[in-house]
């Protein structure tokens, strides 16, 4: 797991994460392997580091032998090309180091996940003979579709899903979230999760080793990872470069053998080198590395390299209304009561119906009343209701009480009892004995809708009130004692918290969000417009997801989108960036690209941000890289020929000595690399905001500033060169 | 340093030039959507009878590789016709001075330089090249590649355009391109040549008795249909060795100005109609505005010294400030006419004209100098367009590693082509043979000869001194690659773009003024990073040497 | 459209080479060398310049003039036949022609200044044709110039 101090930090505030992260990461085991590192067949695959390290060589060549390099090394500089070596050689450990940084905040991000899958002891059940037996086996010798027990104690083996039982598990290994969970048949269990209460029987998911997990862990140890399309490109343009600059240094050679000139070896390998783009080249797998891991320590899980890439892309966002927008609850607010009720009628009815509704939407219900203090006097009948669950044809709930009055006899509601206005100061005697007439309560409570074709008469002001509730984008709620109406629940969707923002930031970004719920369209316009967002997709079904999003597609858009069941799968799948919550069913899982381990489905907006952050930060180191040269052939050019052409003086700006100007540039170029890690690690700063205008200020502060950072560099290398050393 | 007014006159000339080429563009645009015309009634039968005489299949269309061979293949064909004309000239007609054949690798040399729109010259047309040879090689090459180079500039764009499936048909675009612009274009402006006082007579020469008594041969042919080819085409290859200094070429200032616009004209419309095939006219901007900013660097690095009004290489007529301004056009059009000597000029306007030729496209040569700036768009919206947030695209086009790879491949043939041959010009004593030296000045000379051949130029400080074997086979093997490897690379990286998908609209907008700025300084990083060493060796060196001119 | 991606017929294109070879080659410059004889002869041929009935050179083409009366064309120059001098070159001759000749001063410039050109805005440096300007002194002085004339 990764250490607190290495905690997660949003793009939009990543000023927050600690530098104490990385000087924790510096170990003798990352020095040790930055070492092992600096061998010329573990650098092949970074061309330019490699290209450093053999100049290093020819250096270290001339330094000890300098009279075997006449007439481009002149043996008086012995010194001097032991300097210029010995910071060849640190340019190269500084890349070494960053990678092996990156590696070892890779190695922790794969070790906190293997820790999910760690081999343990399961009980595979049989069936033999006609009986039930129990094998037991390690974790690994499982397959899909074995039949497991976990009971009490027990660790998941291998991800799962419920068949029979209904158990309390402990998933705060894997998501963080301390509270248990409860698990019923049909809900999906992950590996590595503890069952802390009673038994289950379950059915293994997957194989060992193709889980997401699996996944993920290949991703984040370099040596499996396959390049990103961005990395090749960039990869290309750095080999271009290369190219370039190898042409260069060749011709300057050539030109100054031929010309008699009189370069020195060593000097040209310092500008050629200066030139390569080293700050990016040392820099680029720790980028794409710390991508990865700041998405695992958001807790998502990323299936490759390419769809955190893609997720910087995305120009459409879906986004599931309940949980992503809403809390994933409706909570109620209010009782509304129709002609000849008073709210407290419709909250103790309210109360009565939604007694045995654990849902919390019902739980809201009963909070409310209770706060207003509409408890009912029939309080102590419920224990012997009759109640009739949720029930999607018929689209309403209900309880019936008998045996009314036994002990808390109330009023009946059903008539035109002009005595109800002064009910909350009267005696009990008179309604108790009008209740006593009544031999049982039915309440039902339900869609408006529904409810208005059961009742009789349906109040002149039902439409009215059911209309308006709706138009305010919150949901009415009927209620109907004894067939009569009485009066409406206001639900009212609770946002999420911040969601506002996020949606906000989405906007500003040019990425279009677009809500997904199956409420009514006056519902969804009204919630949809509270957070900000213009288009929304009204009373849309799970499968419709999977038409907006090739619909979207068509147009040549990105499209991001979060699912959870089965019927998500194609979507989720069909979806440039799909991310699926942990919480789901395993198809889900597999359809997506990404994973979020705390199942909260509003965190595809941190994943657009992280992707785009990433690809910042590429692009902003390299913009970087190559604006450094410019000031590097300040430096050095006018010192090249200092012999044969003293007049290229005039361009010597910063006014450096002939040895200062190569090793104040050399020097430069090394400690950029490791002042840059924590950048590469952390990925740059942004605030949301429009593509142009995060393009004008990233060029700016890394384009300008690279053009001029180096030239104070190098100035102020010098000045501590020449006063502190005498170079 | 230049006056107000002379920078008003240059702010015009450009301002007009770019009008013009703005109004023309639709027209052009036009002549390859293949839109009906009121020139149909005469052109059609004519283009018809081509068509049927050369079985050309009007209706077949090619992919970029199809595209691109027919157009070198052809090229080839029309140099050999050339090369043969050049060797055999003393056996053809038209030659009233009686001049022989030329030598193999100076006709190679000549025939590859023309043939490719870079008219190099390693001789001098008065003393060398019949009437017949001005006409039926050097005329023709000089439309022919013009003609070529804008086909490639318009399949390259017919690559980019939304749901296009291939690059058209060469033959018919070649054709279209003599027929209905090219033609029309060359005969009014060869009518204004004539009237400003460009000869144009089979005759090689009139002999008169000057005042003196003396007898003076005045040299004259065929000028004013070379003339207006020379500039549209952004050819450069003069009539006379003197090129445009040389009167019966340049008459006038006015003359002059002409000229300063014609090379101008074809380049600037060909980025209008970029935008213009696109649909999406707004996309030209950065590639208007991209060259010309650039070309006003240049101009105010080739103004910034004092310009005398007149000094040796500078014609009366002309001055040198004209003479200047006609230096940083003709580099920037990569034209190569020059209407001075280039011993003449400042150390700062041969480094503009140098980062003329470096950079092939403030507008460059017409269709190429537009695809070059395309090229530099793509490397600038890679480059700096991940800083945007989102993976570089441009037209809506995601960028590949493959299309990064082709575009730094072509621009890395520049540097090579230009850096390798230098070297080895010095490394060889080629350069000594012909008594140029290794100082400042010297290696000026030979670093500009492969720089004007590599960007497709001609516009030298060698001339008829050129005319060795190294120099003719060096150079025409460098104008060959310059010109052919980068035009089959771009036209690659063009197929490659159909039937890719096109994203929204929330990426980087290439067609902001922010992004021409940031295009523009990315070119100059770019240009600067590959040459600033070897312009530091050569001209940079030489101003700090405290020379004036005369290299 | 039909297309046919790797083939490439040769036919096509030998015979574009022969078109364009007549067509840019030949026919254009001959169109335009009609033009040019039968509407502007005079610059067609190289304004060529008579006195007296016959040509004694080219308004565009330099001659070399070494004797002292005669306004004296540049030996420097880009092209080696420019044809003018800057009016201020062709003052500072003037004291050498005033000498040889004995025409005043005052009348030298005053000839050089009316026939200046080049004085439209920023197109040129002002300047005289070295030629006409000679013919203008064999025209205004032919006791002078009478050797000249014919």
């Amino acid at each position: 797991m990764a250490s607190d101090s290495e905690k997660a930090s949003a793009p939009t505030k990543s000023n927050e994460s600690a530098p104490g992260g990385l000087r924790s990461a510096f170990s003798r085991k990352v020095l040790v392997d930055s070492v092992v590192r600096l061998s010329p067949k573990s650098l092949l695959k970074n061309p330019v580091m490699f290209i450093v390290e053999i100049m290093f060589f020819i250096v270290a060549a001339m330094a000890i032998v300098p009279q075997a390099f006449v007439p481009v090394a002149s043996p008086s500089l012995q010194v001097f090309y032991v300097e210029v070596a010995a910071i060849l050689l640190i340019t190269v450990w500084f890349s070494t180091l960053s990678d092996a940084l990156a590696e070892q905040q890779a190695k922790s991000t794969a070790g906190a996940l293997r820790k999910l899958e760690t081999e343990v002891s399961s009980k595979r059940i049989v069936t033999e003979d006609w009986t039930r037996k129990i094998i037991n086996l390690k974790s690994t010798q499982l397959r899909k579709d074995d039949l497991i027990l976990i009971e009490k104690d027990d660790i998941v083996p291998l991800d799962a899903d419920v068949l029979e039982g209904i158990a309390m598990v402990d998933e705060s290994l894997v998501t963080g979230e301390s509270a248990p969970v409860r698990k019923a048949p049909g809900d999906s269990l992950i590996g590595g999760s503890r069952v802390v209460s009673d038994n289950l029987t379950a059915k293994v998911t997957t194989n060992p080793g193709e889980t997401f997990i699996d996944q993920m862990i290949k991703m984040v140890e370099s040596s499996k990872r396959p390049k990103t399309p961005n990395e090749v490109a960039i990869t290309t343009v750095l080999i271009g470069l290369t190219a370039i600059f190898t042409i260069i240094i060749l011709a300057l050679l050539g030109m100054s053998v031929t010309l008699g000139l009189g370069a020195d070896l060593s000097v040209l390998i310092a500008l050629y080198v200066c030139l390569l783009p080293t700050t990016i080249g040392a820099l680029l797998p720790a980028i794409g590395l710390s991508g990865m891991s700041r998405l695992y320590k958001h807790k998502i899980i990323a299936k490759s390299g390419k769809a955190i890439e893609t997720a910087g892309d995305t120009d459409v966002v879906l986004l599931d209304k309940t949980g992503t927008i809403t809390v994933g609850n409706r909570r109620a607010i209010e009782f509304v009561p129709f002609e000849g009720y008073t709210e407290e009628d419709v909250g103790e009815a309210a109360f009565l119906s939604s007694w045995h509704d654990d849902t919390p939407e019902g739980r809201s219900i009963l909070t409310l009343a209770h706060e207003k203090g509409f408890v009912p006097n029939e309080l102590n009948s419920l224990a012997l209701s009759e109640a009739t669950p949720f029930s999607a044809s018929t689209r309403t709930s209900g309880v019936k009480i008998t045996n009314v009055g036994m002990r808390l006899p109330k009023g009946d509601k059903s008539g035109h009892d002009r005595l109800r206005i002064r009910r909350k100061s009267s005696t009990v005697s008179d309604e108790s004995m009008a209740s006593m007439l009544e031999p049982e309560i039915n309440i039902i409570k339900g869609a408006p809708e529904s409810i208005k074709k059961i009742v009789d008469p349906v109040p002149q002001n039902y439409d009215l009130i059911v209309e308006g509730i709706s138009a305010a984008g919150e949901t009415p709620i009927a209620t109907a004692r004894n067939g009569k109406a009485i009066g409406i629940i206001r639900l009212k969707d609770v946002l999420k918290e911040g969601i506002k923002e996020k949606i906000q930031a989405l906007k500003m970004m040019g990425i279009r969000p677009v809500m997904i719920t199956g409420d009514q369209p006056l519902t969804a316009k009204n919630i949809a417009s509270e957070v900000g967002i213009e288009e929304f997709v009204a009373q849309a079904k799970p499968e419709d997801k999977f038409s907006i999003a090739k619909k979207e597609q068509a147009e040549s858009r990105i499209v991001a989108m979060i699912g959870d069941g089965t019927n998500d799968a194609p979507a989720l799948s069909a979806a440039d960036v799909g991310l699926a919550m942990n919480s789901g069913t395993e198809a889900a899982k597999e359809a997506a690209n990404m994973v979020d381990l705390e199942s909260n489905p509003a965190k595809i907006i941190d994943v657009v941000m992280l992707g785009k952050q990433l690809l910042m930060t590429r692009g902003a180191v390299t913009a970087f890289s190559i604006a450094n040269d410019i000031a590097k052939y300040f430096a050095i050019m006018p010192v090249l020929f200092s012999a044969a052409i003293p007049q290229l003086q005039a361009l010597n700006v910063l006014q450096l000595g002939l040895k200062s100007a190569v090793l104040s540039a050399l020097i430069f170029n090394a400690i950029i690399i490791p002042l840059l890690i924590p950048l590469a690690m952390r990925g740059i700063a942004f605030k949301p905001t429009s593509t142009m205008t995060l393009f004008l200020k990233n060029t700016l502060i890394y384009g300008v500033g690279g053009v001029i950072v180096p030239f104070i560099g190098i100035k102020l290398i010098d000045l501590l060169l020449v006063g502190v050393f005498h170079v | 340093m230049i006056d107000a007014i002379q920078a008003i006159s240059v702010i015009l000339i450009l301002g007009i030039t770019i009008l013009i080429a703005k109004l023309i563009a639709p027209y052009i645009a036009r002549v390859y959507n293949r839109a009906p015309s009121r020139l149909d009634k005469i052109v059609n039968p004519v283009e018809n009878f081509i068509y049927k005489i050369c079985s050309i299949d009007p209706s077949h269309s090619m992919g970029w590789k199809q595209y691109f061979l027919v157009g070198l293949l052809l090229n080839v064909a029309q140099m050999v016709i050339a090369f043969l004309i050049l060797i055999f000239q003393g056996n053809l007609p038209l030659n009233p001075l009686g001049f022989h054949g030329l030598s193999w690798d100076l006709s190679l040399n000549t025939v590859i330089s023309f043939g490719t729109n870079t008219n190099l010259q390693h001789y001098n047309g008065e003393a060398t090249l019949s009437i017949f040879s001005q006409m039926t090689a050097i005329q023709f090459l000089q439309w022919t590649s013009a003609a070529t180079g804008i086909c490639m500039g318009i399949a390259f764009i017919r690559g980019f355009i939304v749901g296009s499936k291939n690059m058209g048909n060469f033959h018919v675009d070649f054709v279209r391109t003599i027929t209905r612009i090219l033609l029309p274009m060359c005969l009014t402006a060869s009518v204004v040549f004539i009237v400003m006082g460009v000869p144009q007579t089979l005759n090689a020469s009139t002999t008169v008795t000057t005042l003196q008594g003396t007898t003076q041969s005045i040299l004259v042919g065929p000028v004013a249909s070379l003339d207006s080819i020379m500039q549209l085409g952004t050819n450069g290859g003069g009539f006379y060795g003197a090129n445009a200094a040389y009167p019966f070429m340049n008459p006038s200032p006015y003359s002059n100005v002409f000229m300063i616009a014609l090379m101008l004209l074809l380049p600037t419309a060909l980025i209008f109609v970029f935008g213009d095939l696109l649909g999406k006219k707004r996309e030209a901007r950065p590639l208007l505005w991209g060259a010309y900013i650039l070309f006003g660097i240049n101009l105010a690095i080739a103004f910034a010294p004092t310009i005398p009004l007149i000094a040796p290489g500078i014609e009366t007529r002309i001055g040198g400030f004209m003479s200047s301004f006609y230096t940083v056009a003709t580099t920037a059009a990569t034209t190569g006419s020059v209407n001075s000597a280039l011993s003449g000029m400042h150390p700062l306007t041969i480094t503009s004209g140098f980062l003329g030729m470096f950079i092939q496209s403030i507008p460059g040569g017409k269709g190429i100098g537009m695809m070059y700036m395309v090229m530099y768009i793509i490397i600038t919206v890679f480059i700096v367009g991940l800083m945007s947030g989102r993976t570089p695209e441009y037209l809506g086009i995601k960028i590949t590693g493959r299309d990064v790879k082709l575009v730094m491949v072509s621009f890395l043939i520049h540097p090579i082509i230009i850096l390798v041959p230098t070297v080895i010009a010095y490394a060889s004593g080629a350069a000594s043979a012909i008594g140029v030296g290794g100082n400042s000045v010297g290696y000026t000379q030979i670093f500009y000869e492969f720089t004007s051949a590599a960007a497709n130029n001609g516009s030298d400080f060698l001339g008829a001194s050129g005319n060795t074997p190294f120099f003719n086979i060096a150079t025409a093997i460098v104008i060959f690659i310059g010109r052919f490897a980068p035009l089959a690379i771009l036209l690659a990286l063009s197929g490659s773009m159909i039937g890719r998908k096109r994203g929204g609209t929330s990426g980087l907008k290439t067609d902001s003024p922010i992004f021409t700025i940031v295009l523009v300084a990315s070119i100059i990083i770019l240009v600067v990073l590959t040459f600033f060493p070897f312009l530091a060796l050569g001209p940079i060196s030489s101003f700090f040497r405290g020379l004036t001119n005369g290299f | 459209m039909t297309e046919n991606k790797e083939k490439i017929s040769f036919k096509p294109i030998i015979g574009l080479a022969l078109v364009s070879l007549l067509i840019c080659g030949l026919l254009f410059p001959l169109v335009v060398t009609g033009i040019a004889q039968v509407f502007f002869p005079y610059q067609g041929n190289g304004e060529i310049v008579q006195l007296n009935g016959k040509p004694v050179g080219s308004n565009l083409i330099a001659q070399n003039f070494t004797m002292p009366f005669f306004f004296h064309a540049r030996n420097d120059s880009a092209s080696g036949v420019d044809p003018d001098i800057t009016l201020k070159d062709a003052y500072s001759q003037i004291t050498q022609i005033n000498n040889a000749t004995g025409i005043s001063s005052a009348a030298l410039t005053n000839i050089a200044e009316q026939n200046q050109e080049g004085t439209f805005w920023v197109f040129g440096t002002p300047y005289v044709n070295v030629l006409r300007v000679n013919l203008v002194l064999i025209k205004d002085y032919p006791s002078v110039y009478g050797n000249f004339s014919g």
